[in-house]
This record gives structure tokens, C-alpha cells and sequence, in this order.
């Protein structure tokens, strides 16, 4: 039900580029659906799964 | 044979950290022929890991010929790497992943995530695992790194 992914963004430029990813970290979540910049505690993460997962 | 990628000093500290290694993981790889740059250092890299624990075990596939385990465990790009929890013969994904090399930075994520799954405990706050636990939909999460 669950993946976590890290992606090495330099293998992988063609996905960077359609998450634009400009820094890292930088999470996608459900591909697109929210977006993380940086290391965030673990509630904001949460939050923006929340949200990601109304849509 | 070709040359080792991990100096003593770097395989004495991967040591020490596996001697916190609780239950026994294993590694799937994922590696494919053509067009993958970085399969044969990350199969080696895992190969020399794997092999500094007897808890560790790894499971060697290729992408386009293991078809139905590379879908089995939603992997999809190579190099391509799972660490899951491994009791007796049964393989247990918590959907952790790695796609890509993991040098530099990305080394001790690897350690990390081994460690995590050895451990067979998220970590995470009672908040999180409520809402999680009650998820109606797949949730998929791709953190992007390099390893500088």
C-alpha cells in the first residue's frame, strides 16, 4: 500500500524534471499530487500526505 | 576480480553499525543489460555490504527477465533496489526502495534503511501510523537526493 522511494535525481533527469526538482530533498507524493522541499519534521510531512490524498 | 569498492576503514564502521542489526533483511536488486551505467557498481557495492553480515542476504534479479518479481515489488527503474524484512524463506516488503546508485550521502541512507528494516519498526509517531493504517488508496513517496 505504501512505496518510499529515493530516486537519485541525477540518474534519473527526466523525472527531476517533471517533479521539478531544483534542490534536494524534495519529495513527490503520489506523483504530483504534494510536494515537500527539504528535510521537514515528520508532522509536516504528514500534513502534506493528508492533503495530497484528498485530491 | 575487480577492484573492492569499500576501503577497510569504510567496512569497520559498516560493521560497527551492523552490530545493532536485530532481525535478518534482505536486498533485492534490480539490474537490466543495456542501458544502465551504474547496475554493475551497485550490484558490487551490494554484493560487498551483503556479505559483511550473515543477516544480510542478497537476491540478484534483472528487470526485463524477472518480469513478475520487479512487478511483484513495483520496481521500475534500474538500478533498482528493495530492502525488506527476511524470516526464514518469507520476504516481507515494507516498501522501502532505492533507485539509482547509492554513493556518497546515499551510502549511509542504504545503512540506515537496512537498519530500520532489521529493526522491523517505523519509528514513526502514533499519529502517523493511525492515519497511515487507515489509508484508503496507495501512497507513493519519492524522496530525490544525490550523493553530494
Amino acid at each position: 500500500m505504501i512505496r518510499a522511494e529515493g530516486v537519485e535525481a541525477m540518474e534519473f533527469p527526466e523525472l527531476s524534471d517533471r517533479y521539478g526538482v531544483s534542490g534536494v530533498p524534495q519529495t513527490t507524493i503520489n506523483d504530483g499530487a504534494g510536494t515537500v522541499v527539504g528535510a521537514v519534521p515528520e508532522q509536516n510531512l504528514l500534513a502534506e500526505i493528508m492533503r495530497a490524498s484528498k485530491k | 576480480m575487480a577492484d573492492v569498492l569499500l576501503n577497510e576503514q569504510t567496512t569497520g564502521q559498516i560493521r560497527e553499525a551492523f552490530s545493532n542489526l536485530k532481525e535478518p533483511v534482505v536486498i533485492l536488486f534490480f539490474g537490466s543489460r543495456e542501458n544502465c551505467d551504474y547496475c554493475d557498481d551497485t550490484r558490487q557495492l551490494l554484493e560487498e555490504v551483503t556479505a559483511l553480515d550473515d543477516r544480510l542476504t542478497l537476491k540478484v534479479h534483472d528487470i526485463d527477465t524477472d518480469t513478475e518479481i520487479a512487478k511483484l515489488y513495483r520496481v521500475d527503474k534500474t538500478p533498482g533496489i528493495v530492502i525488506a524484512a527476511m524470516d526464514g524463506d518469507q520476504i516481507s516488503d515494507f516498501g522501502i526502495q532505492y533507485s539509482g546508485i547509492p554513493s556518497g550521502h546515499e551510502f549511509s541512507t542504504l545503512i540506515q534503511a537496512i537498519l530500520l528494516a532489521s529493526g522491523r519498526d517505523s519509528g514513526l509517531t502514533p499519529q502517523t501510523r493511525e492515519f497511515l493504517k487507515n489509508l484508503q488508496s496507495p501512497l507513493h513517496l519519492q524522496v530525490f537526493v544525490t550523493p553530494t
